[in-house]
Parts: structure tokens; C-alpha cells; sequence
């Protein structure tokens, strides 16, 4: 490998004949000063981009490098449609592909935002049954309720970034004890996905009054200080709340890049805003003590006022009067720390690492985090402006970024699975979505939705993994990859992908049709999972290795099925997506 | 090499993927030849990690009077009332000054018998250190701290690593790198039963990461669908690579999952039966005693593995006991002692017990003031190390003054550490054979404690 240079051209950079992609692209801000620096040194890149015009991944199947895009006129191709789709959907089908191809990304993202939820998580759970008295101590419907979510809903860009929120916001149903776990997960993921499109206010908000984080960070009962027993606020959720979901722990310019002081970050808190922050988080508690129906875990939580914290506070410039009651110490909190100047760039290089690449560009980070700011109409925290910079940035849509060495990140095994759904159309009739809780190292995907073993999820944003060339970069996702998971993996899709779950099956139907031609079948494949990313020369050899499989009795199809989909997902060039 | 190994091999290295030379053949240089030596002088050390910052004072606990006073008053509901401490009060070969006292919580007294056999050592208020440090020169950052104190994830590496969140590496691979020629297979010098964690990891030794049961066989290592070809095919992608970063990690990490499998799998196949049982988990989350009782395993294989130097990193979670503390934490530390106990037992069945020293580690220690029902992050905590070679029945460091707002504290009784984890490191280094010339490779801040009163090597074993 060779030495870390960035590898992520500037708008000015792209050399493809391609007005109906220039078209595409949402305004973007004029370059920034570090967006101008990271084109020094893209000639190879450059070239690179040139050979990739087109949209073509490397398949034979696609047209020449030099010919023109054959595409409706707001249209994409169907690769960049399939790579766009890998990005924001959290799976999707050939139709999804085709779908987006004839409408081009505006217009698909205009459609999703007006996508109504089908059925919330808590409906899934009382749809069920699973509010039955005899599963108030259990975690019944749990994962059935998430699978189903994730697999079975159309609204294709609100389950990715809720559950992209959910890497940042982590609750998991292991992490807090009572009655109702499911319901009170179900209740926190409404949150999540309702306020996906909403805006990034009110998500802190709705979070801050759920019965479920209140568990999880230990805030549901919080007290405030006892003069008599020296007994103090605790501090796990003031703390969290600025670590992990809204500032971070150094000051940041906007372009995401910490702010330094002789040759050190600035830190953005000091222990003692913490231990003040914590006075707001008192006074805490359950909707009400019924607890014989679910009925409280959705209900905001209720207040005691005699608990909350009555004398003044002041954190981070924040000052709350002495004598404000919990709502105003809140909403005083809240807006602070809304305001802060870490938040444009703290979310979005987030989202941006859990969408698109782990390993964003600052121009990338700076267009996404104005957007933040101000979504071009005064308003701060927009989700809808903030997803749509994210994925129409021109360091998203670059099609060259497919040969890069550093664009790009490891595909969840979360996600990998819901796509391998997503792609062959799992049903699940009954809706018993059988896929459990798939945390295993051992014979599951090392990672299960809202199982996440800490708040500091199943990977940190900043994860450094030994081994890389380059060694500024982070790769988030390899904190769950090891030599027990990349093969747990492997055997886990082996299997579901020749069976399902259970009654949960896939529909091969459109596969079984093109089987007997190996090259038709890897071709589809790689379109619909793999963007047209797996390279002409790995394709040739899983060619040679299905053509070992005859697909000329009903059995052989189906077996030449199976192992192109293993193939396909084992290989790194799905693994990674550019 | 196993005839299967070679047919893989050859399998492998017959086809060629797209890019240069991948990492699937280049690695398969460097992992060499099925171990042949003799591990006569075998040493290990192993990791606890309690991930979560476990509470101190629920831990060791203040027994005299006089410290008794001053945690009962600071912990309220969470103390342990004086009376259930009467079974578990250490009575070390040497007192502490001023009749300071401590016993262990009554969960933890499955290690007292180690500490009366002088085989575990408690080191009083170890943590996270760039160079001495006093609450005066903290109060006025007048000297180089840590980063981003009193967060989980950046105390969790610095305590692994010297370094906050993105550490390159970690000491226990740092101590790899410079013991692992001696091994016959240098990959299986840094073991990890638990997952990944940057302790483990070297400049150029990697972690080799195991499930509590052992390795993952792949299942199409044969065939895939009945087709040979396809079977070759999958294991070429799975330790391909390719010319991405990430593409060539994962290749990397492939790599050794097919071609360690093997080797390690066979050795433990061979391992002699134990009669130590391990109990049932007393936390149900937790796979502490699994992850130790396939260390103990791994290392009854030693000789079959050609391990000499071998570092291992298990771990157990949910000791961030803000809230339930008197509830969680009694059960947290009795999957602890059952896992560290029936450990050393079984090293001592197996005539080890002398070359392997186990210690604990966490994120940080927590306040002693309690808020209604748990604790909250602090800085310094106490610790153990045991083992056949640990010079026990003793403290190691200086006993702080627990208070709120003490000359120890910064407050809330958030111990400002006496001992920096480096000392701590470079003993156990030392002892596991590293050179006084290359602790600073280990442990790159070890020269700033040459002067101070615990030296650079404390001594506990």
C-alpha cells in the first residue's frame, strides 16, 4: 500500500460528460479552503474517474467506458442507481433499482420523505399479541419486531437512518431491567424513526422524555442532591448526552477537524459541567406505577418535582435559574446544547460515516454540517436537508470513488443481512421474522439490532484497526470484525441464504430463470448487490466455480443460486462499499 | 503440516484474484510452519478487563474504623454494612500504615484463600497517569494528563494502550512485538477469547481473536454446494483482499481465521482433560469464565502450539454501575471470583501456576460519594494480581486518603492516581521477560517515573 493521500476530488475535479448528473447534485457550497487542499495530488484520480464515466463497475454487461449514459433524462443508471441504493436504503430489490434509475435521486428522496410509516414498532408488538400479560417479564416479540421493521417496510431511507441513528443512539434491550423491555425498546425506536425526517431538535427532546433511555442511562429516578447524605445527581445521562449524541468531547471547527491549542484539542467539557449538567437529569420517573398494561413505556416520562434540582446551574455557558422546574431546566438544557457549534459537525460526520464513508473528507463534513445549520431557509437541525446533503454530495456521487483505496466503509453485517431480505423479497407470513438475535461470534453476524453491548454501541466512529496502510484513517466496523466473525458470517449466509429463517423465505424466482446462464446470474447480482463494484476478474472466476454446478435440473439451479449469493457477499468487493 | 492444511494451501494459492499479491498468500510467509518447539520456560499473561469502570470501594473495601466511618457516611445505602466484612478482612504479611484496613466484598472471598497462599498482590490506587501527578498539579493542569479523563471508551484505551479512542496499539502487543520470534508460531502470541481489543494489539504483532469455545471451522472448507471449486473459490475471497484499505484488512483477517483454524483447533483436540470446574455464570451476560477456561485450555496446548511468550485479554461488562449498584455489582464480582478462581486453579492443576500472572484492569475507577442508588465515573481504582509468581499477601502503592474533597480526591473521592497503569505495565513486562532497555517501547511514558516512589518497577511479582 502505498502512503495515505486523500483520494476524494472536489466538485471541480469531475471530468465525466454528465449534465443529467450535474443536475442531479444539490447545490453545493463553493469549495473550502481543506476541500481545495484534498485535490492536490488526484491526477491518478482523475484518470481513475474518466475510465469509470459511465457508470460501468467492471462488469462486461456494461456499455463501453466512452458511451454516453443510456438514461431517461432525470434518470440515473441502474449501477449508480444500486450504488446510491446501498447508501441509503437499508436494502432494497431490482425494481427499487430500476425504479430510481427512471427517476433520478431528487425525485426518490422527495418520494421517501413523504413515505408514512406502514406499521410503528409498538403496533408490530400489540398487532402481535406479544402485550399479553404472561410476557411482561420477557423479551418476547423483540427481535421479531425489529426484523420485521427492517425487512418487511417499504419506507427504504427511513429504516436506514434510523437505524444509523441507532448507532448513535444507542439503547439496547439487554442494558436496563423492568417490565415491558420490548414495549419500552419499541416506544425509544418510534422516536428514532419518527423523528428520522424531523428535525434533530426534537429527536433530543423526544429521547430526553423516553422511559427507555431514562432506564438504559439511569436517569429514570434520578434524585438530586442530598445535603444530608452527601448524595449527588447521577451523571451518566448529562454526561452521554454531550459525548455521544450531540458534542463530542473536543471542540470542533466546522468542518469536523478538532480545534487545537497549543498542539492539543480543546476539550468541549470539564468535569464540573458534567456534575452540572446532571441536575437538570433529576426528578425522573414512569408515566405512571401501572405497571400491568405496556401503556407507560410511551407515555413521556412523568416528573417529581420534589426530586428535581431546584438550585441554579450553569454548564457550558448554559444558565439555568434557581427555582426552574424540570420542563424549563430542559428545554433550557436542550437548546443549549443545540446551539453549540459542535453539533452541525459532530452529527453529520457521523451520519456520513454510517451512510457513505467512514472516512469523509473536512469539505464533505463542512457542506453536510451547513446544511446542518441552516437549511437554506433559517432552519437549524433539518434531518430531511441534512440526509439529502449527505447523499447528493458530490464526494457521495462520485462514481470514480469506486477505485479508490480509502472511500468508502465496511458494510454492517446488520445491513448485509436486511439487504440480502431486501434483495429476494422475504416474507414472513405470519410475521414471525425468525432471525433472532444474531450477536453470536460463533454462528451468527456478531452484531443484532438494539443489542448493541454498551452505549458506546457495537463500534465507535473513531475505531482505529491495527493493519491499515494509512494510518490517519479509522474503519468503524472492523471493532466487531475478527477471525471468529468474518467466518461466523460466512456460515450464517450459507445457510439462511439456502433457507431462510424458518417460514421467513426468500423468492428466487426471477434468479431461477437466468441460473442456467452463470454469467446472466453473476451479472444480476452484482448490479443489485454490489453496485457493479465486484471486478470483471473476480466475476470470471466465480464464473468458473458455479459453471462446476449444473443448473440443469430444478435442485442445480437453486444450488447455483445459493453459492453465487455466498460468493457474492463473501467477497471483498461487495464487503466494501465505494 | 497437516495434509489438509497443505491441500488448502495449494487449493489457494492456485488461484490468483484480481490485484497483486494479495495478503492470503503473503501472509501464509510470514505465519510459517506448524509450531515444533518446546515451551520449557512458558509464560503468559493475562488481561481482566472490566469494562464499565469498576466501583473501588465496593471492591476493597475500607474495614478500620476510621476509613469504615468515612465510606459508610460517603456511600449511605451502598455500604456494606462493617459486620458483613468480617470474613473477607485481608490480613497482609506487612500493614498498612496507621492500622488503615480492607477486606475484600464478601462476593470476592473465592480469592481470599490466593491471598493467604501469597499468591495475590492489591495495588492501591492504580489508574491512568502521563507522569506523577498531584491533586494540586491536576487543579492547576500545571503537568501533562491523560485525555478525556472520565470517558469510558478513551480510559478503556488509554489504560490498554497509553493513548485515548484510534490508539494504534496496545502494550500487551507491544510486549508481543518483542516476544514473539521466540514462539513457533509467532500469530498465536496474542490471544483474545473476548472480542478485539487495542491492548492486544502490536506494532507488528496482530491479535488472533478465538470465540469462549474456540475457533470457527469454516463450513464450506470443503466444498460449497457440493462443488469443490466453489469451496476453493470462497476461501480465496475470504482471505483475498484487495488493493482498498479495508479490503486488505479484511483479507488479513480471513487469512488467519482459515489457516490458524487448523492449527489451533488440532492442538485443542489434544488438550488434557481439567477436574477444576468452572461455575455457571452468575452473571448471565457475562462469558468471563468461558473466555478464562479457554486461556487455561489454549495454554494446556502450549507445547503443541510452540508458545513460549504468550499475552491474553479476556473481559466482562455492565460494571458502569450508575444507578442498582447494591444489586448488579455484588453479582458482577461473583462472576469474577468464580472466573479468576477456578482459573488459578486449574493453572495450578496443570503445573503452570507459577508462569502465568493473571491482573485486573478497567476503564477507571468511580466516586466513593454515592448518588441515590450507584456511582459515578471517577479516576483511580484498586486492583489484583495473582498468580503462583505474584509476591502476595501484600499492597502494593500508597493507601489514599478516601474522602470528598480529600487531599487524594478531586472530588466526589475521584482518586487522583499513585500509581500510573505504567508502573503497573512495565512490572508485569519485566517480569514476563522484557528488557529495562525496551519498557520504553512497551510503555513509551516509563521515564517519567524513574524517580518516584514506586520506581519503574513496583514489585508485585
Amino acid at each position: 500500500m502505498t502512503e495515505f493521500a486523500p483520494l476524494h476530488p472536489g466538485p471541480d475535479s469531475r471530468s465525466c460528460p454528465d449534465p443529467v448528473q450535474a443536475d442531479e447534485i444539490a447545490p453545493s457550497l463553493p469549495p473550502t479552503e481543506s476541500s481545495m487542499a484534498a485535490q492536490v495530488g488526484v491526477t491518478s484520480v482523475g484518470s481513475l474517474a474518466l475510465a469509470a464515466c459511465g457508470g460501468g463497475g467492471g462488469s462486461p454487461t456494461q456499455s463501453p467506458p466512452t458511451a454516453p449514459p443510456v438514461v431517461a433524462p432525470q434518470g440515473i443508471t441502474p449501477t449508480q442507481a444500486s450504488r446510491f441504493l446501498s447508501q441509503a436504503a437499508i436494502g432494497y430489490s431490482k425494481a427499487d433499482v430500476l425504479n430510481l434509475s427512471d427517476s433520478g435521486i431528487n425525485r426518490w428522496l422527495d418520494g421517501q420523505f413523504t413515505v408514512l410509516r406502514t406499521q410503528k414498532f409498538w403496533d408490530f408488538l400489540v398487532a402481535n399479541g406479544y402485550d399479553a400479560a404472561t410476557n411482561i417479564n420477557t423479551v418476547n416479540g423483540f427481535d421479531p419486531m425489529v426484523w420485521s421493521q427492517l425487512m418487511g417496510s417499504g419506507d427504504l431511507l427511513r429504516q436506514r437512518v434510523g437505524f444509523a441513528l441507532l448507532d448513535q443512539w444507542v439503547v439496547a434491550v439487554d442494558g436496563f431491567g423492568g417490565s415491558w423491555r420490548p414495549f419500552a425498546m419499541a416506544a425509544y425506536l418510534d422516536v428514532l424513526w419518527d423523528n428520522a425526517f424531523g428535525n434533530y431538535r426534537d429527536l433530543m427532546e423526544g429521547v430526553s422524555t423516553n422511559a427507555a433511555m431514562g432506564l438504559y442511562l439511569t436517569f429514570l429516578g434520578n434524585t438530586k442532591s442530598n445535603p444530608a447524605t452527601g448524595s449527588i445527581p447521577d451523571e451518566n445521562y448529562a454526561r452521554e448526552l454531550m459525548q455521544l449524541f450531540t458534542i463530542g468531547l473536543v471542540m470542533l471547527n466546522m468542518d469536523g477537524t478538532p480545534v487545537m491549542s497549543g498542539g492539543v484539542p480543546v476539550p468541549s467539557y470539564s468535569q464540573a459541567d458534567v456534575s452540572q449538567a446532571a441536575r437538570v437529569w433529576t426528578g425522573y420517573t414512569h408515566a405512571t406505577s401501572d405497571n400491568s398494561t405496556p401503556a407507560r413505556m410511551r407515555q413521556p416520562m412523568a416528573v417529581v418535582e420534589s426530586r428535581h434540582e431546584t438550585g441554579a446551574t450553569t454548564f457550558l455557558g448554559i444558565a439555568i435559574p434557581a427555582g426552574a422546574d424540570t420542563a424549563t431546566a430542559r428545554k433550557q438544557a436542550l437548546d443549549g446544547l443545540f446551539a453549540h457549534q459542535n453539533v452541525p459537525p459532530f452529527v453529520s460526520r457521523q451520519l456520513i460515516q454510517h451512510l457513505v464513508t467512514s472516512n469523509p473528507s473536512p469539505g464533505y463534513v463542512g457542506r453536510v454540517a451547513a446544511v446542518f445549520a441552516n437549511n437554506g431557509g433559517g432552519v437549524r437541525g433539518d434531518m430531511k436537508a441534512v440526509i439529502r446533503a449527505i447523499l447528493t454530495d458530490t464526494e457521495a456521487r462520485d462514481d470514480s470513488q469506486a477505485n479508490s483505496t480509502t472511500f468508502g466503509k465496511v458494510r454492517e453485517p446488520v445491513v448485509r443481512l436486511v439487504q440480502w431480505a431486501k434483495a429476494f423479497e422475504v416474507t414472513s407470513p405470519t410475521q414471525a421474522w425468525p432471525f433472532g438475535n444474531t450477536t453470536s461470534t460463533a454462528n451468527r453476524l456478531g452484531q443484532s439490532p438494539g443489542r448493541a453491548p454498551s452505549v458506546f454501541n457495537w463500534f465507535r466512529p473513531g475505531y482505529a484497526p491495527a493493519g491499515l496502510a494509512s494510518s490517519d484513517m479509522v474503519g468503524p466496523e472492523f471493532q466487531i470484525i475478527n477471525e471468529p466473525s468474518v467466518v461466523a458470517y460466512v456460515n450464517y449466509m450459507q445457510g439462511v441464504i439456502a433457507n431462510g429463517a424458518g417460514e421467513a423465505k426468500p423468492n428466487y424466482a426471477a434468479l431461477i430463470e437466468i441460473a442456467p446462464d452463470s454469467q446472466k446470474l453473476l451479472d444480476e447480482l452484482n448490479l443489485v448487490l454490489a453496485a457493479n463494484q465486484i471486478g470483471a476478474g473476480t466475476i470470471a472466476q466465480m464464473k468458473t466455480a458455479l459453471d462446476t454446478i449444473a443448473a440443469t435440473t430444478a435442485a442445480g439451479a437453486s444450488s447455483r443460486i445459493y453459492a453465487a449469493i455466498l460468493l457474492v457477499m463473501a467477497s471483498p468487493e461487495y464487503l466494501v462499499l465505494r | 503440516m497437516d495434509v489438509s492444511r497443505r491441500a488448502f494451501i495449494k487449493r489457494a494459492s492456485a488461484v490468483s484474484l484480481a490485484g497483486a499479491a494479495t495478503p492470503f498468500v503473503l501472509n501464509l510467509a510470514s505465519i510459517g510452519e506448524a509450531a515444533a518447539a518446546t515451551a520449557t520456560d512458558y509464560k503468559a499473561l493475562v488481561c481482566v478487563f472490566l469494562y464499565g469502570g469498576n466501583d473501588y470501594a465496593n471492591t476493597l473495601v475500607p474495614y478500620d474504623n476510621g476509613q469504615y466511618a468515612t465510606y459508610a457516611a460517603q456511600r449511605g445505602a451502598l455500604a456494606y454494612p462493617q459486620s458483613a466484612l468480617a470474613g473477607t478482612v485481608l490480613a497482609p504479611s506487612t500493614p498498612l500504615p496507621g492500622g488503615a484496613q480492607y477486606a475484600l466484598a464478601p462476593e470476592l472471598g473465592k480469592l481470599l484463600p490466593i491471598f493467604n497462599a501469597g499468591k495475590m498482590a492489591v495495588m492501591l490506587n492504580v489508574g491512568a497517569l502521563v507522569q506523577p501527578t498531584t491533586k494540586a498539579q491536576y487543579q492547576a493542569n500545571s503537568v501533562r494528563l491523560p485525555p478525556k479523563l472520565l470517558s469510558h471508551n478513551d480510559q478503556q484505551s488509554f489504560w490498554q494502550a497509553s493513548s485515548p479512542e484510534g490508539a494504534a496499539s496496545g502494550w500487551g502487543g507491544r510486549i508481543g512485538d518483542l516476544l514473539q520470534s521466540g514462539n513457533g508460531t509467532a500469530s498465536l502470541t496474542c490471544i483474545n477469547p473476548s472480542g478485539n481489543a487495542v491492548f492486544l494489539t502490536g506494532r507488528s504483532a496482530f491479535q488472533y481473536s478465538v470465540t469462549p469455545s474456540g475457533p470457527i471451522a469454516l463450513n464450506a472448507r470443503n466444498s460449497l454446494q457440493g462443488s469443490t471449486a466453489a469451496g476453493t473459490l470462497l476461501q480465496s475471497l475470504i482471505g483475498g483482499g484487495g488493493p482498498h484499505q479495508f479490503q486488505n484488512l479484511l483479507g488479513l483477517t480471513g487469512t488467519r481465521a482459515l489457516i490458524l483454524y487448523n492449527q489451533v483447533a488440532q492442538a485443542l483436540s489434544q488438550a488434557p482433560a481439567t477436574s477444576t470446574a468452572f461455575a455457571a455464570a452468575a452473571d448471565p451476560q457475562s462469558s468471563l469464565g468461558a473466555q478464562l477456561q479457554m486461556v487455561a485450555k489454549l495454554m494446556s496446548v502450549s507445547s503443541q502450539l510452540g508458545a513460549k511468550r504468550q499475552v491474553f485479554f479476556v473481559s466482562a461488562g455492565r460494571f458502569d454501575t450508575h444507578s442498582g449498584l447494591a444489586t448488579l455489582h455484588p453479582t458482577l464480582l461473583t462472576n469474577l471470583a468464580d472466573a479468576l478462581r477456578s482459573f488459578y486453579d486449574t493453572t495450578v492443576e496443570l503445573g503452570i501456576s507459577s508462569q502465568v500472572t493473571t491482573f485486573t484492569a478497567s476503564d477507571f475507577g468511580r466516586a466513593l460519594t454515592a448518588n441515590l442508588d450507584g456511582s459515578d465515573h471517577g479516576w483511580g481504582s484498586m486492583h489484583f494480581a495473582l498468580g503462583g509468581a505474584v509476591n502476595g499477601r501484600r499492597y502494593f502503592g500508597i493507601n489514599p486518603v478516601l474522602a470528598n474533597g480529600g487531599p487524594d480526591d478531586i472530588g466526589q473521592g475521584r482518586l487522583v492516581p499513585t500509581m500510573a497503569v505504567d508502573q503497573y505495565a512495565a512490572t508485569l513486562a519485566s517480569w514476563f521477560g522484557v528488557a529495562a532497555s525496551d519498557l520504553p517501547t512497551v510503555v513509551p511514558n516509563i521515564g517519567n517515573y524513574s524517580g518516584s516512589p514506586l520506581g519503574t518497577n513496583i514489585g508485585f511479582v
